[in-house]
């Protein structure tokens, strides 16, 4: 079985700035990835290059068994992308924002009505979510972030103002799936069962149990 | 899932949004009134002055009004973290560009609504029908070239800058024709203004994959 990520010297720069280098790693299909680290460690930029919406500066990256850059195309479609911010349409209710992303996915509205249930958001499904809490609106990232019910999920801190119930949510939302998330929070890694991986200054740190090491 | 589909779902959402929030209209077609308040005022005007200055008014509130409209379409997307979102979806680059740029050139038709009636109410100047076509068919290429800037600008920290730097020297053939419209060679102008159209849609979304993909 091939796996899920497949990266080789990923190399990332802001200008000068070396962001990330020579990362090396692989995720194995139905395993659950924590990226930990500081602030600045390079996170958040390596989940943006899994999900494809940014560009190494070098290496290879192959994703689903697909070059991440050259049939970027016929990837998208099967990735889970949730950002660090939740990216909703604040003057859009709960359901009309999820409905607007099924048309795009080409699913069926009643679509939009399930993962509302399953994120527990059936009440606030009339709601703009400029209305919502900061925990209800990161439901709903969720929520849309499950419509299309991706083969791999890449999360930017997806715990980020959930609260306890939201976290159990969490839990079983992402069971069984293909998953790599960034977080501060090792507590998180343990609850989701996820191997660890540590980034220092754009580094991959070993740490013993790692299948990638550099 | 269908270009036009697509298309139609981001304007529809993008329309909705306006609606709701009336960020953009309500400025816009205040902005509208204002200028030629100014005009009335800033000119010693009789009825053959009035004449002779209308379609330069017309244009100069037709080109600003544009770079509002337009400028917004895809800051929006950008404020809220939402255009990621959308690039992951199926929809593609081009049907997302398609109908952002409906859905702006919606709002400057709106405008512009306000703009010919205001014309004759404050200037004594009434428009020609072929002089409404020739704004019409502008109103389709500024849109095209406008959106295809916004989204350009919008990866930019001069953003409000740019866009009038880069849009307003390329809309310059709008206003050329579309002036030639207004002062008796209508129909060559609306050709060419025709043919200017389907040239820069065509090159406007060949190039907004470019621009949003990259």
């Amino acid at each position: 079985m091939k796996p899920a990520i497949e990266a080789r010297g990923l190399t990332q720069r802001f200008g000068r700035q070396l962001v990330l280098l020579d990362i090396d790693l692989q995720v194995a299909a139905g395993e659950r990835v924590a990226l930990l680290g500081d602030n600045g460690a390079g996170k958040t930029t390596l989940l943006r290059l899994l999900a494809t919406v940014a560009r190494p500066a070098a290496g290879e990256l192959r994703l689903l068994g697909l070059d991440a850059v050259r049939q970027r195309s016929a990837l998208r479609s099967r990735l889970g992308w949730l950002a660090h911010e939740p990216g909703l349409y604040p003057a859009l209710s709960a359901r009309e924002n999820l409905e607007f992303f099924c048309t795009l996915h080409g699913l069926p509205r009643g679509r939009a009505v399930e993962c509302l249930e399953q994120l527990g958001l059936t009440d606030d499904a009339l709601r703009p979510a400029a209305e919502l809490s900061r925990g209800r609106r990161q439901r709903l990232a969720l929520a849309r972030t499950l419509l299309h019910d991706p083969e791999l999920w890449l999360l930017d801190e997806p715990d980020s103002s959930l609260d306890a119930a939201g976290r159990d949510l969490l839990g079983r939302l992402v069971s069984g799936r293909t998953l790599v998330f960034a977080t501060h929070d090792r507590g998180l890694a343990d609850e989701l069962d996820a191997r660890v991986v540590e980034l220092r200054a754009g580094r991959v740190l070993d740490r013993g149990a790692l299948q990638v090491v550099r | 899932m269908t270009f036009a589909a697509c298309a139609l779902a981001v304007a529809r959402k993008d329309l909705l949004t306006e609606w709701r929030s009336r960020e953009v209209l309500p400025a816009l077609a205040q902005f509208v009134l204002l200028a030629l308040v100014v005009t009335l005022f800033a000119f010693d005007l009789d009825a053959a002055s009035a004449a002779r200055i209308a379609p330069g008014v017309l244009w100069l509130v037709v080109l600003f009004a544009g770079l509002v409209a337009f400028g917004r379409a895809f800051a929006a997307e950008k404020v809220q973290a939402s255009l990621e979102a959308l690039l992951l979806t199926p929809a593609g680059p081009v049907a997302i560009f398609a109908g952002k740029a409906l859905a702006a050139a919606a709002v400057l038709l709106a405008c512009e609504a306000v703009l010919v009636p205001g014309i004759g109410v404050f200037l004594g100047v009434g428009l020609p029908p072929l002089a409404v076509a020739a704004v019409l068919l502008s109103t389709a290429g500024m849109a095209a070239l406008g959106c295809l800037f916004s989204a350009l600008a919008v990866q930019t920290r001069a953003r409000e800058l740019l866009l009038p730097v880069l849009a307003l020297p390329i809309w310059i053939p709008f206003v050329v024709y579309g002036a030639a419209a207004l002062t008796g060679r209508a129909p060559q102008a609306l050709a060419n203004l025709l043919a200017l159209d389907i040239l820069v849609v065509v090159v406007a979304g060949l190039a907004a994959r470019f621009v949003l993909d990259d």
